[in-house]
């Protein structure tokens, strides 16, 4: 057993940060370094990346109507 | 991340220049698709979301004088947006959803509650998931439902690729907040997102409560 690596428990800890890529490069190398070498984890962090990916997916499925375009353009005198 | 995209990038020309009226549309209309998108999540109505942008294009043209050139007129006009946002919704009666039991700490719900109701995507492929069985409408939903300290923050980081320190900076809030509240709003929004699930079938009570137990 290696003394230096995250335990379960630190890694999850760290992933809602790891997956914003919001961790400093020593802890985003020990978070992976954890998922080299555990399946449990590994899995757990594959799932909440694919959900956030989801979402954003299904949030952002949307367009500036024209509408707005032209009240705009009335608004401001855009051409 | 920088601000990737579409009239993202700073403007060009020397810093603390200001920019031009033309230069002003062109970054404006650049970056309408994703302030619609915002404005559309904030106020849950793509009537109000347009008066919302509408309302921050006359306010931001106004001031165009005070955005410097060499910084993000992107972040610039989303401040400007949920500061018209916040204005407009302290006028009208704001209803929360009751979110009692959904402000627990962080810890992994969806996928814990996937896993206990069979419902884990095969390896990582998550076109069986819960979330891509669900309309987009009650994603938003379930998005609209958390209270607003929450909502605004993971609005904004759902939205948009902001790094904590940009989505800080358009809310006028400390970093570490903006890590809680998303953390804590994420949760919560799971928890919204299975009981909605619930609701619509995609999930049966059995499921949850066989995980419960």
């Amino acid at each position: 057993m290696n003394l230096d690596r995250y335990t379960c428990l630190e890694t999850v800890r760290r992933l809602d940060d790891y997956l914003d890529r919001e961790l400093s490069e020593r802890e985003t190398i020990e978070v992976e370094r954890h998922l080299e070498v555990c399946d449990r984890c590994l899995a757990r962090f594959r799932f909440e990346g694919a959900v956030l990916d989801q979402l954003r997916g299904k949030l952002r499925r949307v367009s500036v109507p024209d509408s707005l375009v032209v009240r705009l353009r009335g608004a401001l005198r855009l051409p | 991340m920088a601000y990737a995209g579409d009239g993202g990038t700073p403007a060009a020309g020397a810093p603390h220049e200001r920019a031009s009226d033309q230069e002003f549309e062109t970054m404006l209309v650049a970056i309408l698709d994703s302030a619609y998108r915002l404005a559309l999540r904030l106020t849950g109505e793509s009537g109000d979301a347009e008066d919302l942008v509408q309302e921050a294009a006359l306010r931001a043209f106004r001031f165009r004088h005070t955005f410097q050139r060499g910084t993000s007129f992107k972040a610039w006009f989303y401040r400007i947006v949920v500061n018209q946002f916040y204005t407009t919704t302290r006028r009208k009666h704001v209803t929360t959803t009751p979110l009692d039991e959904l402000t627990d700490a962080h810890d992994i719900f969806m996928y814990a509650r996937s896993a206990e109701a069979g419902l884990l995507p095969a390896a990582a492929d998550p076109s069986d998931g819960v979330i891509a069985r669900m309309a987009e409408d009650d994603v938003a939903r379930a998005l609209a439902s958390l209270p607003e300290e929450f909502r605004t923050v993971a609005t904004l980081y759902f939205m948009d690729d902001l790094s904590y320190q940009e989505i800080a900076d358009i809310l006028d809030v400390p970093i570490g907040t903006v890590r809680s509240r998303l953390h804590r709003g994420r949760h919560m929004l799971q928890k919204q997102l299975w009981r909605i699930a619930e609701e619509l079938g995609i999930v049966t009570r059995s499921d949850t409560q066989r995980g419960d137990a």
